[in-house]
């Protein structure tokens, strides 16, 4: 079996699930292939897909054994612009959190680029496989409607603490709350321009819910020092790594 | 003496309504002050729907909130309040609050240099020191609610 993530405990169970990619992930909402390009902002919904260099198979390629090796994705083949989606996860029991969506996109999709900071994540790939890959991110367990947002833009908020209704702060408030129907809808896109017609996004999960489908590591929920394996294998590679090839019985 | 109510999320209207009237009718509260981060601009121009600011009426008085709940400071005289409060607080915030009693004030009782341009030389009374935020208008920011005799 393939090692990705050492812990006994839950989390460390959920960080295996996420991270491998045989693993089904559950898909806990519909959004419609409209419903993301809205969210995405990056052209209208219906529109054609802009290039930057014409389809792969009209251009004039040199000879390459790895061109040959590796199949190009759709998006690369059709020569699409590189597009980004942004999320960002409250440290309250969010579903995902960045450095796990890192190591998941990785081990879960081709050709993208993602970028690690400490309260969001992006992801960058052509523009028709973004969509493909937003779809995924946004309907399955990766996604809650309001502890992760979809923010390209002004991302302050995942260590507030939550409104009394649970959603994560937002100060271009995309994500609200309605309190007719209980559901959260967007009401903008992630970069906060106006949509025409909210994209319903869902109910919130309940904090039981999340609480066991987390992959954060809390002194509330559970602890990392409680997850003895986790920490083990943490201690051995930080000690591994400050020796280097260092021996220090014989000195050299 | 002065205490601090941290509950642990941001509550919406409808809970510091019922809050506030319960705490308003304890004898020993003398002042309250709620601390938080602004509603946004534009929250009026909403859909009601999605609207979380509205007015709430205490003691039968009508309060615009300008804030949304983050904390709580108390000014009280009687350590015994505390217990009290701690009932109430029980009762409206399911998920957890914390009392800190760690500061002295939590209210500022000394005037300042922003009190004197604000106010000029007219004399502040000593209840409404550390009542108002400095970057906006007392009548925007300042609710004198009547006691029940």
């Amino acid at each position: 079996m393939v090692q990705i993530y050492p812990g006994t405990s839950q989390v460390a169970q959920n960080r295996r699930n996420f991270t491998n990619p045989e693993y089904e992930l559950d898909k806990l909402r519909e959004i419609s292939d409209e419903d993301v390009v809205k969210i995405l902002g990056h052209k209208a919904p219906g529109e054609e897909y802009k290039s930057v260099h014409p389809p792969l198979d009209e251009m004039d390629e040199p000879d390459d054994s790895v061109r040959e090796l590796v199949a190009p994705i759709d998006g690369a083949k059709a020569g699409d612009r590189i597009r980004y989606i942004q999320f960002v996860d409250s440290m309250y029991f969010a579903p995902a959190q960045p450095f796990l969506r890192a190591r998941s996109y990785l081990s879960r999709f081709r050709g993208i680029d993602t970028g690690t900071l400490s309260g969001r994540q992006v992801v960058e790939a052509r523009e028709r496989d973004l969509e493909k890959l937003s779809k995924t991110l946004l309907e399955t367990e990766y996604f809650d409607t309001a502890r992760t947002g979809i923010r390209g833009a002004g991302v302050h908020g995942h260590s507030l603490r939550l409104d009394e209704n649970g959603l994560m702060f937002d100060m271009l408030r995309r994500q609200v709350f309605n309190k007719e129907t209980g559901k959260v809808e967007m009401v903008k896109d992630q970069v906060g321009r106006e949509l025409d017609e909210p994209v319903v996004l869902g109910e919130p999960l309940d904090e039981e819910t999340l609480r066991a489908k987390t992959t954060i590591y809390r002194i509330d929920g559970e602890a990392y020092k409680d997850d003895v394996e986790a920490v083990k294998v943490c201690q051995r590679i930080h000690v591994s790594r400050s020796f280097g090839a260092f021996n220090p019985v014989t000195g050299w | 003496m002065d205490i601090e109510v941290f509950p642990h999320r941001i509550l919406g209207s409808d809970t510091t309504e019922k809050l506030l009237n319960d705490l308003e009718s304890l004898e020993d509260v003398k002042r309250t002050v709620i601390h938080g981060p602004r509603f946004p601009k534009g929250e009026a121009t909403l859909p009601e729907k999605y609207q979380e600011r509205r007015v709430i009426t205490i003691n039968g008085e009508d309060v615009v909130l300008q804030v949304k709940t983050a904390r709580i400071f108390l000014e009280i005289s009687m350590e015994s309040t505390i217990d009290e409060i701690e009932e109430i607080c029980k009762k409206h915030i399911p998920f957890g609050f914390d009392i800190n009693q760690d500061r002295s004030n939590y209210i500022r009782k000394q005037k300042t240099v922003t009190d004197r341009i604000k106010y000029g030389k007219k004399e502040l009374p000593d209840e409404l020191v550390g009542m108002t935020d400095q970057y906006s208008t007392f009548d925007d920011h300042v609710k004198i609610i009547k006691k029940d005799d």
